[in-house]
């Protein structure tokens, strides 16, 4: 913001409170009320302020404080600001980005807990963003700002706490592009988010106690996703698992494995196992959440399954 | 003025009070997972304007709404234990707090989108039209709730065809940090209805009597079949917006000051002033519900929790779903 001045934040509660989980605080104090503003809760009227401000020139982050809520503003997102830069023949487009807090694991519910990477995959022109580390959170979300796409960034709420290295200068990472987290040999683990971590703590299981090496790749970008980085690896291993906390199916890993499908098919050991969470929403008590969502133990088990198929 | 009902009403407002208090300090002692919004300081919105609710009315409460999902005449357990986690939950435990429900006593539950009652509550209202009975829905909203598409397009309906709804908007001030003054441009929110041939009426929150009257004026309304009225509620949340929530954005004076018009003190004030009641009656109702409380709490905390076969069950009608 202090670099771009056309770049502007609006949402509930970023500015006086600083967002929901904390995540604008200061912002508003830096850069005034023009350009950091509360919004009432209206995520439809969000969008679509974000939308006609970056037609005309305005970079709009706008913050959604639950994912769940983008239904809310569905209309805006699908039918304005992914079609922008097609509408105007190239000439506008809704330069914006879209924060929002993801995932399960907080204990609240159906309408509070969800992964809606998959509501956007069949509609042309969006790209989806979601960082599992604070270094990579800094960058792709720089780099977002700078695209003159929309970008929907996701947050993952149980990540907030995560703590890491993060440089003070302004610096970017490649939007689309996944990152090799752990080498491996045996089979190739691809995840996002939070389901990073689970696959890394997997991995380091498996290769302590059970000689699995392990490839866990960090996708970063989840629409588009990086194939090259996917496709060399499997053609590495010849095993993949691919990992998504949102339902199985329809998910984002039901189009990589079809990608796989077509593109390497020949590299394929084992069918690809697909580590999601069930199909069925989720609900309020730890025992169910912990159940319905894919934890380790899942991501354990189907590279074990790739292994022995 | 009947003492009776005043002291159903100082009852039922000290239930939801204790109800909160003790759902805070179990929160804080790890009893409860996720989020808690309690709703300290605003019992006489719900104890009074729950005062019209008659058996086959319909109402969805707040996501702050665990006083109006008592008010129903759920078992005090049932609620708690949801808000537990638990299998004996009036949800089984699937919902928690923002959730309960009870389809039976007309509890439809809330949604935790906030809003989202609204368009649910015009389909409650046309099914009475169409059934043809003299059920009306109680919509409990926030003041965030107005921001909404989904407020004006559900009262542009309520307003054409008449629908028997009692929007009881709480107007406590704040939406998490934002001020409803900040949020919309009029100051009574009751007159949002203006544009929709929709009457409505802005009354002092913390007082139960005037709640009640201007609540029942509503419900009558509806139950005549002359549509929807939006009785605002002015009151205030002690709390911050949820259990844990510092609220730094709000002043401590602010805070203060409606303390003092604590809408139980009111009521115990007026009992006492009016000699209907002594301080020793007072004390036994209030002993009667602590002993509802705790009850309640040994129920919910000696209550099984969900089983994994619970995930999976209710996702479809008549068809399974696969588990791991
Ligand atoms: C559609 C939607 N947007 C945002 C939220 C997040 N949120 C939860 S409560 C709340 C404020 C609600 O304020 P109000 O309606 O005044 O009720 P109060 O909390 O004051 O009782 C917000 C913004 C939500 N639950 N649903």
């Amino acid at each position: 913001m202090a670099n771009d001045s056309r770049v502007i934040l609006l949402g509930e509660d970023v500015a006086r409170m600083g967002g929901d989980f904390g995540a604008t605080m200061g912002l508003l104090a830096k850069f005034g009320p023009d350009r950091v503003r509360d919004t009432p809760l209206s995520e439809a009227a969000i969008l679509g302020v974000a939308n006609g401000a970056a037609f005309v020139g305005l970079r709009p982050i706008v913050e959604i404080m639950f994912s769940d809520f983008i239904t809310e503003c569905y209309d805006q997102l699908v039918n304005n600001s992914a079609k922008a830069h097609y509408m105007f023949e190239g000439k506008a487009s809704a330069a914006i980005v879209v924060r929002t807090a993801s995932g399960a694991g907080f204990r609240a519910a159906y309408h509070h807990s969800q992964n809606p990477e998959a509501w956007f995959q069949n509609i042309p022109g969006l790209t989806v963003v979601g960082p599992s580390t604070p270094y990579d959170a800094k960058g792709l979300l720089i780099a977002a700002i700078r695209d003159d796409n929309p970008v929907i960034f996701l947050e993952h709420k149980m990540l907030y706490g995560t703590t890491g290295e993060v440089p003070e200068e302004s610096y970017t990472l490649p939007i689309g592009v996944a990152e090799v987290k752990r080498p491996g040999t045996d089979v190739t683990v691809v995840a996002s988010l939070k389901q990073v971590h689970y696959a890394l703590a997997a991995a380091e299981k498996l290769a302590a106690e059970e000689e699995i090496s392990c490839e866990v790749i960090d996708l970063r970008t989840l629409i588009p996703f990086d194939q090259a980085t996917v496709l060399a690896s499997l053609k590495k291993t010849g095993r993949i698992v691919l990992v998504n906390e949102a339902p199985k199916t329809g998910s984002i890993n039901s189009e990589i494995s079809a990608v796989i499908m077509e593109e390497a098919f020949k590299d394929l050991k084992a069918p690809v196992e697909r580590v999601n969470s069930l199909d069925v929403p989720v609900g309020f008590a730890p025992v169910i959440e912990d159940y319905v969502t894919p934890g380790p133990a899942d991501i354990a088990k189907a590279v074990r399954k790739v292994i022995d198929n | 003025m009947d003492k009776q009902k005043l002291l159903d009403y100082y009852r039922k407002m000290v239930l939801v009070r204790r109800f909160e208090e003790t759902m805070e300090e179990y929160a804080k002692k790890g009893y409860i997972p996720g989020f808690l919004h309690l709703g300290i300081g605003q019992e006489a919105s719900q104890v009074g304007a729950m005062s019209a609710f008659e058996p086959g009315d319909y109402v969805l409460p707040d996501h702050r709404g665990h006083g109006v999902c008592l008010m129903v005449g759920t078992p005090t357990r049932e609620v708690m234990a949801e808000i537990f986690g638990k299998k004996t939950g009036t949800n089984g435990g699937r919902g928690g707090s923002m959730h309960v429900a009870d389809l039976k006593r007309g509890n439809i539950g809330n949604n935790a989108i906030q809003g989202s009652t609204m368009a649910t509550a015009c389909g409650l209202a046309v099914s009475a039209q169409v059934k043809k009975t003299k059920s009306i829905t109680f919509d409990f909203l926030g003041d965030g709730t107005v921001g909404r598409g989904e407020f004006h397009e559900s009262l542009n309906l309520a307003g054409i065809w008449k629908l028997p709804i009692v929007y009881v908007l709480v107007n406590n001030g704040y939406a998490i940090s934002t001020r409803a003054t900040d949020a919309h441009p009029l100051a009574d929110l009751a007159k949002m209805g203006c544009a929709y041939n929709i009457p409505g009426v802005t009354v002092d929150g913390n007082d139960v009597e005037a709640v009640a009257a201007a609540v029942k004026e509503a419900a009558d309304r509806a139950r005549r079949g002359d549509g929807a009225t939006i009785v605002e509620l002015k009151t205030y949340r002690w709390q911050g917006h949820f259990s844990g929530d510092p609220a730094s954005y709000r002043p401590a004076e602010e805070l203060a000051a409606w303390k003092e018009k604590c809408p139980i003190k009111h009521l115990r004030t007026q009992l006492l002033g009016k000699k209907l009641t002594d301080e020793a009656a007072l004390k036994a109702i209030a002993d009667d519900v602590e002993r509802e409380i705790q009850d309640a709490l040994k129920f919910a905390i000696d209550s099984p929790t969900p089983t994994i076969e619970d995930a999976l069950r209710f996702v479809y009608v008549g068809r399974e779903v696969a588990g791991k």
